[in-house]
């Protein structure tokens, strides 16, 4: 298998604009991977190999002939199939979407081919972008690539994101994140993502779960690609009045591998203490690491975010539901079993309802803030487990049982209440070699520090270059 | 953290949710589910109506609201 599917997406940008390897033989490395390894992994709903092909030779031809390339010029990407591309179908991982070809692009999607990405493909994802676990069965429940022998869960929703990721089959790949949805996948495949703030990136031309919790970003092998992919997605959009007119910075300028001086809270109650031990254990050497390059590390509780679940339902369950609304009452049999009953749930939420858990957002970004007020960034867990076997609903952690859903999106779900920007980054592996992740969270808008503290920790560890068998 | 403390102008416990609100049974979730025009059977109902009942007592449990707090708004324009 060649190594080009290995090689960061800032390498893979600087090779092509010098001309030691051609876009063409990129993505033609990473279409024969995909050929070798997706039947198995299940990432990709629909593989774009003539388009990326024909952008490929067209985007050599522009290196050959010395044109201004963009920062991702011939460099591959996924796209988790919830992002509308103009004549490439688009099933929101669903049976009812499973034939829709939208007539444009979404912005992101238009602004990554502006800077020169390659679109691979369309990736598999929990239906409508409804699950944590990353499950699906219409196009088969992605393999997370840690484990050759036992089907587990990627997380979702952007299981395919994930996974492809972490198996080489793409160097990056668009997430998107309602209570989870990038993070989960990149801490339970080992990979990095970033959910930036409410407002960073366009939702325009995005299948929506929840139109005030969904959040667009970037998952990749590393900070440094975050950093190269987030800049050109980021920035106002017309087309999404929710976007912020803030100017978008040079993510790459931040990462000055330092972190000293910097303030970190690391959040004991409800994260740390409702972790598993071995994800507390790697988070708290996490912060040791931080705190030996000269950041101070203090502890932090949240109080409101025992308010997250209850937020959750009284928002994003309606939000879910007046989308899905007509589906529901006349396509109803062609929904998941689980992703049905969950959207049915938001019927019965009244109107008074969704403005106390909106109330309720308010007071956890109050808290937030305040903290953030003093501190540059807080740490925590992204998942309390590692991942579980498909089909796995409970888990065990010390000796209480919880759901496994629940649980997914315990550590992830406050942020998408809040809106803060936050990452994931591995930060090691389980006894059984299953990758767990760092949480970072940090200001409104200041996704620099974010990824500056990301590059920094993936500086001083490896956890991020380690390969999984399934892809070896 | 911000003051979200009752300000002068607002009656202290007028924003408050009653915490006695009736359980629901299958038969009026059933009544509910028709009234928004979904039909559904009596097994899909009963499955739903854990999930329900759980989300209405997670919000009916939190009482102790700011009186003056505000919903959250995705329109911030910064």
């Amino acid at each position: 298998m060649s190594e080009l599917c290995w090689t960061p997406m800032t390498e893979l940008s600087r090779m092509i604009a010098t001309k030691k390897v051609s876009p063409v033989e990129v993505v033609q490395a990473h279409l024969d991977r995909i050929a070798a390894l997706d039947g198995k992994l299940k990432c990709y709903i629909t593989v774009m190999g003539e388009s990326a092909l024909a952008a490929a030779r067209t985007a050599e031809a522009a290196v050959q002939s010395g044109a201004d390339l963009g920062p991702l010029h011939g460099v591959p990407v996924g796209l988790k199939d919830l992002y509308c591309t103009k004549g490439v179908k688009t099933t929101g991982g669903s049976k009812i979407l499973g034939d829709w070809v939208p007539e444009e692009d979404a912005t992101v999607v238009a602004r990554l081919a502006g800077a020169g990405a390659i679109a691979l493909g369309k990736l598999n994802m929990h239906e409508f972008a409804y699950g944590p676990e990353g499950l699906n069965p219409h196009y088969g429940t992605p393999w997370n690539p840690w484990d050759a022998k036992v089907h587990r869960i990627c997380g979702g929703s952007s299981s395919g994101s994930g996974a492809s990721v972490a198996a080489g089959i793409c160097p990056g790949a668009l997430g998107s994140d309602t209570g989870g949805s990038i993070r989960l996948p990149s801490a339970l495949c080992g990979i990095s993502g970033i959910k930036p703030t409410y407002g960073r990136v366009s939702r325009a031309g995005v299948l929506p779960l929840a139109w005030s919790m969904d959040h667009v970003g970037p998952m990749c092998r590393s900070a440094a690609d975050l950093a190269l992919m987030l800049r050109p997605m980021a920035g106002y959009d017309p087309r999404d009045p929710t976007t912020s007119v803030l100017p978008v910075p040079d993510y790459a300028v931040a990462l000055t591998g330092q972190v000293k001086g910097l303030r970190i809270g690391l959040l004991r109650s409800f994260f740390l203490e409702g972790a598993g031990p071995a994800p507390r254990a790697a988070v708290e050497a996490a912060a040791k690491a931080l705190e030996g390059q000269g950041a101070t590390v203090e502890l932090v509780d949240l109080a409101k975010v025992t308010l997250g679940p209850a937020a959750s339902h009284a928002v994003l369950a309606p939000e879910a539901y007046a989308y899905h609304e007509e589906w529901l009452k006349t396509r109803a049999a062609e929904y998941g079993a689980d992703v049905r009953e969950r959207l049915r749930v938001g019927a019965f939420v009244t109107g008074a309802e969704y403005l106390k858990g909106q109330r309720l957002r308010t007071l956890l970004r109050d808290e937030v803030d305040t903290a953030l007020a003093k501190l540059d960034v807080l740490l925590a867990p992204s998942a309390a487990i590692e991942a579980p076997p498909v089909g796995q609903n409970e888990v065990r952690i010390g000796s209480e049982t919880f759901p496994v859903r629940a649980t997914l999106i315990r550590f992830t779900r406050p942020f998408n209440l809040t809106g803060h920007p936050a990452a994931s980054v591995p930060c090691g592996f389980t006894a059984e070699g299953l990758p767990m992740g760092l949480q970072i969270i940090g200001r409104p808008f200041d996704e620099a520090t974010v990824l500056r503290v990301a590059d920094a920790y993936q500086r001083i560890t490896d956890w991020h270059t380690r390969r999984p068998p399934l892809a070896a | 953290m911000l003051d979200r403390s009752t300000p002068g102008w607002c009656m202290p416990g007028i924003m408050q949710y009653s915490p006695a609100m009736e359980k629901l049974t299958v038969d009026t979730l059933r009544t509910l589910a028709r009234a928004r025009g979904l039909d559904l059977t009596d097994q899909e109902l009963a499955a739903l109506l854990p999930l329900v009942e759980a989300g209405r007592s997670g919000l009916a449990a939190v009482t102790d609201i700011p009186p003056a707090l505000e919903p959250a708004s995705q329109f911030r324009i910064l």
